[in-house]
C-alpha cells in the first residue's frame, strides 16, 4: 500500500473541504507550511493534494504561490454554458440509453430525494450530485461521465457561495421528478431541455447571490 | 545459495502471536538468522509492537532491507471478538425457509442480512428477475447502520451477474464499501459464500488501518521495501491485496510457523508442534507445503471458504495458568496468565511477599493467593470506566500487583465474580499473574529467565495446598502437559474429536491411549507410532516435546532457530494467486440440449460452440490471467499450475494457479 497515496488522498479530501465551505475563501493565499501542520500530515502530502485540486480548478499554481481559485462573473457564466450544455446531453443520451437498471436507480435517488429532510441541506446536495452522476452513467459514455465528475468541486463550492438558504435543491426535486418521467419515456429532446433549465435555474440563483454579495 | 546479484538479500519477518510480536532478520537466499527480538503482543494496538520489533533489530543499514512480510491474528481476533465492523448482507436467491429451517442464519456472522429475488441456478441460468428496487431501497434503508455491505447471490460463481448489477446500482446511491461473494470463492457452498463475504466486508478497515500502521513503522525507520501478509494457508499476498481481502489472513499465525518450521528443519513431511505462550498449535507439512483444509477455514463459530491451513490450537502453551478448581483439583490452562517468576521479577513486593507466603509453614496457605491482578495500563479517555467498583479496584491496583484475597479483603468483598472486572481484563487495562509451568521450569533450574527463587517459593507453596511434594507436582504438571499435546496430535491426526481422550473417561479407548502413553500394563503393551518427524517450534519446545515425541515412538527436530520460526515462515512462504473457471454446458430453451459451453472467470462470462474452444479458451486466459495477478501480487517470475477437474454433467473446473518467490525490491 502506498503510503503517499493513503496521506494525499487524506490531505486532498481536507483541503478541498475547506475550499468548499470557504474556510479557504476564493482567491486568497494557501499557506502550505501551515496546512501541513494543522492535518498532521506528511509534509509531501499537501503539494500533491494541491495539484490534484488544481485540476478540479479549486487552486491556481502560478509561480509566487499557491492561491484558492477565484469565481469570477465570467467564470460563473462560462461554467454555466459548458455545464448546461454537457448535462443536457447527458440527460438526451441516458433517454435514449437508459437500461432497466439505470432507471431503478434514479427512481431510488429520488425517491431518497423527497425523504431527506429540507434542512439536510449537506444530505440534499448529497443525493442530487448522485442524480446527476447516475444520470451521466445512464448515457453510457464514460468520458463524458469523467469530465462532469471534475465540475462537482466547483458546483458543491457555489452553492455554499449562494449560501446554504437558496431554496434551489427543494425545487429540485419536482424537476428531477420530471426529468426521471421524460427519461423513462425515452424523450430525449424533453430531458435534455428540462436539464438545461435545471442547471439554468441553479446558476441563476448563484449568479444573483454573487451580485448581491458583490454590492 | 546465492542471489544471482551475489549480494545478500536482507528481509525482515515479523509475527503477531496472541501472546508475543516476532520479529526476524535474514538473509533470504541463504536462508540464515541474522538477528532475532521479541516483543509483547499489544492487543489493543498491533504495531506498537511491530514497531518496537523494528526498533529493537539491529539494522545497519535499513536500506538493504528488500521485504518485510507479517503475519497477523489480527483478522482472527477480531472475529472472536466481534470487533469487526457492522456488516449489511444482502442474500439473493436464497431461500430463506431453508436458512431458516437449518437455523444457518446465525453462522452469517451478521445478524443485518435481508433475502431478495435474483439469483441464478446449475446451468447458470437467471433463476428470476433481480428485485434491484427492493436492494436499493433496503441499501437506501439501512446505510446509516452499517459500515459495509456485502453482496452474495445464489450460485454466483456460476454466474455472479447479479452480485455485479447489484453492486453497480448500489455503489451509486451510496458510498459504503460493498464485497462481492463470487470474488473470494469459486465454491458453490452458498452459506460459506455469504459469511466469507460478510466476515471479509467486517474486516476491511480493520485490516487496512493495520497494513496503513505498518507502514508507517517501516517509514519511521526508513525501510522501503514491499510490505507482504501471510494468509491462511502459508503463502504470501502483497499488503493491497491484504487490504482488500482481510478474511484470507484467517489462521496466518498458525500457518507461518509451520512454514519456518519447514524452511529452517528442510523437512518436506513432519508435524509442526508450535507451543506459545498462549496456545499449542498443530500443523502438518506434506510434500513441503502446509496440508490445506480443502472446505474452508473455520473462525469462531463461523465456516468460511477460506483456504487455510488444516490446524488444531489448543489452550495450553508454557503461561497457562495452573490453579485449583472449586473441588480442590488441579486445573491446567485454558488461561494464560504472567508467570509468577516474571511479575516478582518486575515488581519488589510480589516478591517480598511470595517469599513471606513461603515461610509460613505453620498453616495450609490456599492457592488463591498465588492467583495476582494488575494493572497492565492506565485507561485512555476511549475506555468507559464507570463503575465506582472498578474505579476503586483500579486505585487500589495503581501501587502493583495484589493477590485476589488480598483486594477482595480491602474492598469487603467475599467473591471476585462481585466485581464483574471480565471487562477490564478484555480492554486489557488489568491483567492476571499465576503459577505457569514457566515457573515450574524456573524451579528444576532447566529454563531460567526470571526471578528464579520467586517462581520457586510459590511452587512450594501451591505443592503444600494440595499436600504434594514439589517433585510430585512436577510430576503431575509434566504428565499431564505431555497426555494432552500427545491426546491433541492423536486428535488432531485421526479426525477424532479431543473429547475421545477425555482422562476421566473409562471406556477401551480411553484405556488403550493411557496405557499408550505410560507403559503401564504388565501383559499388554500398545503404542503409537508417528509416521513423521516432530519438528518443536516456540520457547519452551526443547523442554516439553521430548516426552510427546517419546510417547510417540518419534524423532524430534529442533531447528536452529526454532524459538523463531513463526517469524521465520512469515517470509519462507511463496506469493500465490489461484482462480478456479468453471465450464459448463449451454442448454437450449427446453432443457434438453446441449448447444454451447460457457466459461466463466473471474472477470466474464464467455460462450463457445464446442467444449474443447471453451477448455481451451479457459486454460490460455486463466494462464494469462493468473500470471498478471501474480505480478500485481508480488511475485517474481510465477509459474502457472493448472489442473483440470471434471465436475459431472458435462462441467469443469480449471483450478489455475500462480505461484513464485515474493520479489524483492531493487
Amino acid at each position: 500500500m502506498d503510503l503517499k497515496r493513503v496521506d494525499t488522498e487524506r490531505a486532498y479530501h481536507l483541503i478541498r473541504e475547506k475550499i468548499i465551505t470557504l474556510e479557504l475563501p476564493p482567491g486568497s493565499p494557501v499557506d502550505v507550511d501551515q496546512l501541513i501542520q494543522e492535518l498532521e500530515t506528511a509534509p509531501s502530502s499537501v503539494p500533491e493534494a494541491l495539484k490534484l485540486l488544481a485540476h478540479e480548478g479549486l487552486v491556481s499554481l502560478p509561480p509566487d504561490g499557491v492561491f484558492v481559485g477565484e469565481i469570477s462573473l465570467p467564470d460563473l457564466q462560462q461554467l454555466s454554458e459548458l455545464r448546461s450544455l454537457l448535462e443536457g446531453f447527458a440527460a438526451r443520451l441516458a433517454a435514449r440509453r437508459a437500461t432497466e437498471d439505470d432507471l431503478d436507480v434514479l427512481s431510488a435517488l429520488r425517491e431518497e430525494q423527497a425523504q431527506v429532510p429540507r434542512d439536510d441541506v449537506r444530505r440534499l446536495f448529497d443525493v442530487d450530485h448522485k442524480f446527476h452522476r447516475a444520470i451521466a452513467r445512464a448515457a453510457h459514455n464514460d468520458y463524458l461521465a469523467q469530465v462532469l465528475d471534475r465540475f462537482y468541486g466547483l458546483s458543491l463550492r457555489l452553492w455554499h457561495l449562494a449560501g446554504p438558504e437558496m431554496d434551489v435543491l427543494a425545487g429540485a426535486v419536482k424537476e428531477h421528478l420530471e426529468l426521471l418521467t421524460a427519461i423513462q419515456a425515452g424523450e430525449s429532446e424533453r430531458a435534455e431541455s428540462i436539464m438545461r433549465q435545471h442547471i439554468g435555474v441553479f446558476y441563476d440563483h448563484v449568479l444573483r447571490a454573487f451580485k448581491e454579495r458583490g454590492d | 545459495m546465492v542471489g544471482d546479484d551475489g549480494e545478500r538479500a536482507l528481509v525482515l519477518g515479523i509475527d503477531t502471536g496472541g501472546t508475543y510480536t516476532d520479529g526476524v532478520l535474514m538473509d533470504y537466499h541463504a536462508r540464515e538468522v541474522l538477528a532475532t527480538y521479541k516483543s509483547l503482543t499489544t492487543k489493543h494496538d498491533l504495531s506498537i509492537g511491530i514497531d518496537n520489533v523494528l526498533e529493537h533489530i539491529h539494522l545497519e543499514n535499513p536500506d538493504e532491507i528488500r521485504m518485510v512480510s507479517v503475519s497477523t491474528t489480527l483478522a482472527t481476533n477480531a472475529i472472536a471478538e466481534g470487533k469487526g465492523k457492522r456488516v449489511g448482507l444482502f442474500l439473493i436467491g436464497y431461500d430463506p425457509d431453508l436458512i431458516d429451517s437449518f437455523h444457518l442464519g446465525r453462522h452469517f456472522s451478521t445478524p443485518d442480512y435481508f433475502y431478495f429475488a435474483g439469483g441464478h441456478d446449475l446451468n447458470g441460468q437467471e433463476k428470476e428477475p433481480l428485485d434491484l428496487e427492493g436492494l436499493l431501497a433496503k441499501a437506501n434503508e439501512i446505510k446509516g447502520t452499517v459500515d459495509a455491505l456485502a453482496i452474495s447471490s445464489y450460485f454466483s460463481p456460476l454466474n455472479p451477474e447479479h452480485e455485479q448489477r447489484t453492486r453497480e446500482a448500489i455503489a451509486s446511491v451510496c458510498d459504503l464499501p460493498i464485497v462481492m461473494g463470487h470474488q473470494l470463492s469459486t465454491k458453490l457452498g452458498s452459506v460459506e459464500r455469504a459469511t466469507t463475504a460478510a466476515l471479509n466486508a467486517s474486516l476491511l478497515g480493520v485490516l487496512q488501518r493495520f497494513v496503513i500502521a505498518v507502514r508507517r513503522a517501516m517509514e519511521r525507520r526508513q525501510i522501503h521495501a514491499p510490505l507482504m501478509v501471510v494468509r491462511g494457508d502459508g503463502t504470501l499476498m502483497s499488503d493491497e491485496f491484504a487490504a482488500r481481502t482481510p478474511v484470507e489472513t484467517i489462521h496466518s499465525g498458525p500457518a507461518a510457523s509451520a512454514i519456518g518450521g519447514r524452511f529452517l528443519s528442510g523437512r518436506d513431511n513432519a508435524l509442526v508442534v508450535d507451543i506459545g505462550g498462549t496456545t499449542t498449535d498443530l500443523a502438518l507439512v506434506e510434500d513441503g507445503r502446509v496440508a490445506i483444509r480443502e472446505d474452508g477455514a473455520m473462525v469462531a463459530d463461523y465456516k468460511t471458504a477460506v483456504k487455510a491451513a488444516q490446524l488444531l490450537s489448543i489452550g495450553l502453551g508454557g503461561d497457562s495458568h495452573i490453579s485449583v478448581s472449586p473441588d480442590k483439583s488441579m486445573v491446567l490452562g485454558p488461561e494464560r496468565v504472567v508467570p509468577l517468576g516474571q511479575l516478582a521479577a518486575q515488581h519488589e513486593q510480589v516478591r517480598r511477599r511470595l517469599e513471606a507466603l513461603a515461610r509460613r509453614s505453620w498453616s495450609l496457605t490456599q492457592g488463591e493467593w498465588l492467583d495476582y491482578w494488575f494493572l497492565l495500563r492506565e485507561p485512555s479517555p476511549r475506555d468507559v470506566v464507570e463503575d465506582d467498583r472498578h474505579k476503586r479496584l483500579l486505585d487500589l491496583l495503581r501501587s502493583g500487583p495484589l493477590p485476589v484475597p488480598e483486594i477482595l479483603k480491602t474492598m469487603g468483598l467475599l467473591h471476585r465474580n462481585q466485581l464483574g472486572a471480565e471487562t477490564l481484563f478484555s480492554q486489557e487495562i488489568l491483567s492476571k499473574g499465576g503459577l505457569t509451568p514457566t515457573d515450574l521450569l524456573h524451579y528444576e533450574g532447566r529454563y531460567v529467565q526470571w526471578d528464579r527463587e520467586a517462581s520457586s517459593w510459590a511452587i512450594q507453596v501451591f505443592s503444600r495446598s494440595q499436600s504434594m511434594a514439589p517433585e510430585e507436582l512436577a510430576d503431575v504438571v509434566w504428565r499431564r502437559m505431555t497426555a494432552t499435546i500427545v491426546g491433541a496430535i492423536v486428535s488432531f491426526l485421526s479426525g477424532l474429536p479431543l473429547s475421545s481422550f477425555n482422562q476421566a473417561d473409562q471406556g477401551p479407548d480411553s484405556w488403550f491411549f493411557k496405557n499408550s502413553l505410560v507403559e503401564g500394563h504388565p501383559h499388554l503393551s500398545t503404542e503409537f507410532r508417528l509416521r513423521h518427524p516432530i519438528i518443536g517450534i516456540g520457547a519452551p519446545a526443547g523442554i516439553l516435546l521430548p516426552p510427546v515425541a517419546s510417547a510417540l515412538h518419534t524423532e524430534l527436530l529442533l531447528p536452529n532457530r526454532f524459538e523463531v520460526a513463526n517469524a521465520v515462515g512469515a517470509v519462507g512462504g511463496s506469493v500465490m494467486v489461484e482462480e478456479e473457471v468453471l465450464i459448463y454446458p449451454r442448454l437450449s430453451s427446453g432443457g434438453l440440449d446441449v448447444v454451447g459451453y460457457y466459461v466463466q472467470d473471474g472477470e466474464s462470462r464467455r460462450m463457445f460452440e464446442t467444449l474443447e474452444d471453451a477448455l481451451t479458451d479457459g486454460r490460455v486466459r486463466g494462464r494469462d490471467r493468473m500470471l498478471g495477478a501474480a505480478a500485481r501480487a508480488g511475485a517474481e517470475n510465477p509459474q502457472v499450475d493448472i489442473v483440470e477437474i471434471e465436475n459431472g454433467l458435462d462441467s469443469y473446473r480449471l483450478r489455475i494457479k500462480a505461484l513464485g518467490n515474493p520479489r524483492l525490491s531493487r
